[in-house]
């Protein structure tokens, strides 16, 4: 979908809502950055083969349930898939250009 | 949908709560063509119940018997509802009550915003959703869950970037980012205490040691892991995503305790025990499923057979008394329980790789500080006529469900109906003239 330019108003009203938030923390700058790169990090390694999330928490040094987290917001979102299961876990993998679409995405 | 309302607007009942039991008092009243206005501090009307997966003991999908209530609601001619409002005060005088609230802002236009959902797919920042219990995620603007009624979206100001792109991608022009919070009075002649129940915190009991294992959890979070829409879409520990093995549910532990402040019986923890037991030997035909109890209060119509149904499916009952839970390898626990059947082996040890705790229901809001309304010792609204259950200390105040103390959804409707009736019988003894001789 193509970005519109925000207006005036909404510019003001922006950093009036910044403002009254005490700007944005370098907490939150760095847990932001920090949930793109996770993302970015288990998408790159399940392009190629379906994981559990052990297997994930293990390959990106990163805690299970941590991993578990962003495979349910992946999933929720539309990147990710289960795709079976190993040894009592599910497996999941990236979702393809065309299953996206297909789901509405 | 009536949302906008403004102080000249006077409703015959304001019911504080659009949980079950805050939606079937304002549809009785609404039927009978009186004006109502349900407050809701949440986004989304349908309380605790939208949540549920299925109900004891007909296991009928939960969703299916409150969506049609939420939307009936919704659609309803003489029902307006206030979302993401709170009732900060209620002053009664001469019959009177004013009732003060503050809307927070949601910094959504409502009347532009068509539920299209193009801002919280374009939004990058997620955090814990509450409405899965913290086991899923959410946007920070986003419709709050998929039959949440407004379907409108929210932006969360404090999980918000300010990066803009909310408003960059609306294709209605509904982000207002300098929206305010608004303080409005109504005045009415009547109003339903409706709000609800909150669990206890399951950190209460260290013995527990929730906080040291995620596979620790509460009722309402297996609720949502068994729902058709939860976090995972089914059944996996929240520790490592492993389908669970091995489950234990663990009774009254968050009531019939004195040392947590809750010595009463919560009510409805033995038969949701039950139906979950029996909803997850469907969906993980090969668990251990096992219930520690100190006993079972299946009071209800049905409960008993619903309570044999389940030990007939293979549900294990195990009496006795969880005394600790003990992290131990590969996030399973172990459960040192003592057990009163086994008098040859009462101190036992048992391994789960799933624990859900039985916590107590406890009060969904304090309403002693800024109302006229009294609570009784155990902090639930008092009711003080056995024979008017519905009726409190404060004249044209009333309560329905777990406001007034813990019960069951079948309970919970019975009394909403039942407060509706009050209100109406309250409503037209006041303004029709004395009959005099």
């Amino acid at each position: 979908m193509a970005l519109k330019t925000l207006t005036s108003e909404q510019k003001q009203a922006l950093a009036m809502l910044r403002g009254s938030l005490g700007g944005i923390s370098e907490a939150k700058r760095s847990a932001q950055k920090h949930l793109v790169a996770s993302r970015k990090a288990i998408q790159k390694l399940i392009e190629t083969k379906p994981l559990t999330v052990p297997q994930i928490a293990e390959a990106l040094n990163m805690s299970t349930d941590e991993t578990l987290w962003h495979i349910t917001g992946m999933r929720k979102y539309g990147n990710v898939i289960e795709a079976g299961e190993e040894d009592d876990y599910p497996l999941y993998a990236v979702v393809v250009l065309e299953e996206k679409s297909a789901a509405g995405h | 949908m009536n949302m906008q309302i403004d102080s000249e607007y006077r409703p015959d009942a304001v019911v504080v709560g659009g949980g079950i039991a805050g939606l079937q008092s304002a549809l009785d009243l609404a039927d009978q063509g009186l004006k109502v206005l349900i407050v809701e501090r949440q986004p989304s009307i349908g309380g605790h119940m939208i949540a549920l997966s299925k109900v004891y003991p007909t296991l009928d999908c939960a969703s299916c018997i409150t969506t049609p209530k939420m939307s009936a609601a919704a659609h309803h001619e003489n029902i307006t509802i206030l979302t993401n409002t709170e009732v900060k005060a209620i002053k009664s005088a001469d019959g009177m009550h004013r009732v003060e609230l503050l809307q927070k802002p949601t910094y959504v236009n409502f009347d532009k915003c068509i539920g299209c959902r193009q801002c919280e797919y374009a939004c990058d920042s997620e955090y814990p959703d509450p409405f899965e219990r913290g086991l899923g995620t959410v946007r920070a603007i986003a419709v709050p869950f998929t039959n949440a009624i407004p379907q409108k979206a929210i932006l969360d100001a404090e999980h918000c970037g300010t990066c803009g792109t909310c408003a960059r991608v609306c294709p209605t022009d509904a982000i207002e980012y300098d929206q305010q919070p608004r303080s409005l009075t109504i005045r009415t002649d009547a109003v339903i205490v409706a709000s609800g129940f909150l669990l206890n915190d399951i950190h209460l009991k260290p013995q527990y040691n929730a906080h040291r294992n995620k596979n620790i959890i509460d009722s309402l979070t297996l609720e949502r892991l068994l729902a058709p829409h939860g976090p995972y879409g089914r059944v996996l520990r929240p520790s490592d995503g492993k389908i669970p093995t091995s489950v234990a549910f663990v009774q009254c532990a968050g009531s019939r305790d004195e040392s947590i402040g809750v010595p009463y019986c919560s009510r409805v923890c033995c038969m949701y025990a039950i139906k979950q037991a029996m909803l997850l030997s469907g969906s993980l035909p090969l668990a251990d499923i096992t219930i520690y109890y100190m006993d079972i209060r299946a009071f209800g119509k049905g409960y008993e057979q619903f309570y044999q149904n389940a030990k007939a499916m293979g549900i294990n009952f195990a009496r006795g008394k969880v005394a600790r839970i003990e992290p131990v390898s590969s996030g399973d626990l172990s459960l040192h329980v003592e057990s009163t059947e086994d008098a040859l082996n009462p101190l036992q040890e048992h391994r789960h790789d799933l624990v859900v705790l039985a916590q107590g229901m406890i009060p969904g809001w304090n309403p002693t500080v800024d109302t006229p309304v009294t609570c009784a010792s155990d902090g639930f609204v008092e009711t003080p006529m056995l024979t008017a259950p519905t009726i409190t200390n404060a004249p044209g105040i009333f309560v329905a469900g777990a406001a007034a103390g813990p019960k069951d959804i079948v309970d919970t409707i019975a009394e909403a109906g039942a407060a509706a009736m009050q209100v109406s019988q309250y409503l037209f003894q006041k303004r029709s003239p004395v009959l005099v001789g």
